[in-house]
């Protein structure tokens, strides 16, 4: 019986991963197909020495970085005192975080375009929406991320340390809260960075540079080159976790308490 | 000279009283123990004094400067915590600098006096560790010492040995209180452990639901308990409701047995119900002769607990326990025997209502 239950384990198993592989494998064959009758990386070649390609990857990632030192600012502080002050908020925010995935992206644009689009907020131009937007879009990962990250440390206790031992707000969150829950921030980090990389639509009706309305205007123009750009894509997606992957295992965050 | 004033302390949480009418003076250099079960107020207590928790009413001075609103960095109260709450991102030595570095103190002061720390917690090795390098007896060490660093007027420790095993928890005590006493500075130390607490203070104040029962030196609150709830709180105690018989000549009657007693009955008249606590280790086997407080009892029962043997009687309708040195030989009366048992008159305690 468990022998059974073990061989339907990796038939499952294996289902999963052909269904997730097998066509990122033919993608990726497909992107090596740019040549005639060989198999090459000459797409990938087009796609780095395209001047189009650099412009807007460049801003893609212009647009992530500001969304995660936003996200940082926004929701360390956020969090923290949510934790340490108004715990009973917690389960009310934590839903407002998970809104991004219920609200379509395509009503949250046309929401900022109407709303940003006369005074006195007349901002829809500006590249502040289009990163109010991301930080908004990230807020799942970036903001969970914080409050796990918070939830692995005794923030109360280590507060009250620091205060009694003379520390302000700021040197409580730069000195003591930020450095154990890097691990986190990092993750939440790399994720909105996944996030944002791969956003279309945001960009594309706020008419901003960015990488996928590129890529989606590359699809209707080109055959192997969009293909070898999903790959680049998934390899950056990959690279980013693998850092998280990385810098978790080799920072392993002290318990405060326990011991003996 | 007083150093810590409380002055009519109360604390209320959401109509719920933690604290009520809390005053206490401290003497510089003090020892004082909060003792009492969960919930008593004695962490609320500490925690007004530390600034985390502002009193409802009441006035928190030191030096006769009133710091009752004053926030707590802006104190300079070192405390120490149950759970140690080092700063796990930090080295030790940095945990013991760090509040220097808030004052921002210079390189080679925050050096000396870190290197200062470590010595008076021998811990001078451990500099470059990590919190979680540590045990938890040399964690809580560290706490101390990361307190002390920044040469507090008032040292609080909040349950600091709880979290640690039996052994450790004895000599860490006696060495928390080596360095109290070295460094003369003030301590406020919070514990349910009445041992912990007998052990360690110069005096000891007894709460429950918020309320002081009795201030005093261990020897007092141990030997002269003035409540009931002291006296059963604070090692073990026998209680049984008496009747006064003659209080001018501190006469008392449990279940008809008369019994003599040294404390003052003034204010009592024949006939009124009391209670009266008498401590195990009290009682003795009548050897010789004697005239007053022989009691009639019957063996129910004899526990070895090491040194000491405890042997539990029924004299009348009432239960009592008796402690004595275990002494392999000295012989024992056997379960069910029926024995005579005394004690003196200082033995027998009248309880405040």
């Amino acid at each position: 019986m468990r022998r059974g239950n073990r061989i339907w384990s990796w038939i499952v198993m294996i289902i999963g991963i052909l269904y997730f592989f097998l066509p990122l494998l033919a993608t990726f064959i497909f992107s090596l197909k740019a040549k005639l009758g060989v198999l090459s990386f000459q797409a990938y070649a087009n796609v780095f020495h395209d001047p189009a390609f650099v412009y807007n990857f460049s801003y893609s990632v212009l647009w992530a970085i500001s969304t995660i030192v936003v996200g940082i600012l926004l929701f360390v502080p956020t969090a923290y005192l949510i934790r340490l002050r108004v715990p009973k908020l917690r389960s009310a925010v934590e839903f407002i975080t998970l809104l991004p995935f219920v609200i379509p992206a395509i009503v949250f644009v046309f929401g900022l375009v109407r709303t940003f689009s006369h005074p006195p907020l007349l901002i829809v131009n500006s590249p502040a929406l289009l990163i109010a937007g991301y930080t908004v879009l990230s807020m799942p990962y970036m903001y969970r991320s914080i409050d796990t990250g918070l939830r692995s440390i005794d923030v109360r206790t280590l507060t009250e340390a620091a205060q009694s031992l003379g520390a302000g707000w700021g040197s409580i969150l730069f000195d003591i809260i930020l450095p154990n829950i890097r691990v986190a921030i990092l993750s939440g980090a790399f994720l909105s960075f996944a996030i944002v990389i791969g956003e279309y639509i945001l960009a594309q009706y706020l008419a901003k540079p960015a990488f996928a309305p590129y890529m989606a205007y590359q699809i209707q123009q080109k055959a192997y080159e969009p293909a070898a750009m999903a790959i680049i894509s998934f390899a950056l997606t990959w690279a980013a976790m693998g850092i998280i992957a990385l810098v978790g295992r080799g920072n392993g965050q002290a318990q405060v308490g326990g011991g003996h | 000279m007083t150093h810590l004033t409380l002055s009519n302390i109360c604390k209320q949480f959401a109509g719920t009283t933690a604290v009520e009418d809390f005053n206490l003076e401290v003497e510089k250099g003090e020892f004082v123990s909060f003792l009492g079960p969960s919930g008593c107020g004695k962490t609320t207590t500490l925690r007004m004094i530390a600034g985390f928790e502002v009193p409802t009413t009441g006035k928190v001075t030191i030096d006769d400067t009133d710091i009752t609103y004053q926030a707590p960095n802006q104190r300079n109260v070192g405390m120490v915590f149950q759970a140690y709450a080092l700063f796990p991102n930090m080295t030790v030595a940095q945990n013991i600098g760090y509040g220097l570095r808030i004052r921002k103190e210079s390189k080679t002061a925050i050096k000396e006096r870190v290197t200062e720390m470590l010595a008076l917690i021998h811990l001078e090795k451990k500099g470059n560790s990590y919190p979680h390098q540590l045990s938890g007896g040399q964690q809580q060490r560290v706490a101390l010492a990361r307190a002390l660093a920044i040469r507090p007027q008032v040292l609080l420790l909040d349950e600091p040995l709880s979290a640690l095993d039996a052994k450790i928890r004895v000599s860490l005590r006696a060495e928390i209180r080596a360095i109290q006493k070295k460094l003369g500075i003030t301590a406020i130390y919070v514990t349910h452990d009445q041992e912990e607490a007998l052990s360690i203070s110069d005096r000891i104040v007894v709460m429950y639901e918020g309320r002081i029962e009795q201030v005093g030196t261990p020897f007092e609150i141990y030997n002269f308990p003035q409540t009931a709830f002291v006296a059963s709180f604070v090692g073990t105690l026998n209680t049984a409701p008496a009747e006064v018989v003659d209080p001018a000549k501190h006469l008392l009657k449990i279940d008809g047995v008369q019994l003599e007693s040294a404390e003052m009955l003034e204010d009592k008249h024949a006939g009124d119900k009391v209670t009266i606590a008498i401590r195990p280790e009290r009682f003795n086997f009548i050897a010789q002769e004697r005239k007053a407080n022989i009691l009639d009892c019957q063996i129910e029962n004899i526990t070895f607990l090491g040194s000491v043997v405890r042997i539990q009687l029924l004299i009348g309708s009432n239960r009592f326990y008796m402690d004595t040195f275990n002494n392999p030989f000295l012989e024992l009366p056997k379960i069910g025997d029926k024995a005579q048992i005394t004690c003196s008159r200082e033995a027998v305690l009248v309880l405040k209502a």
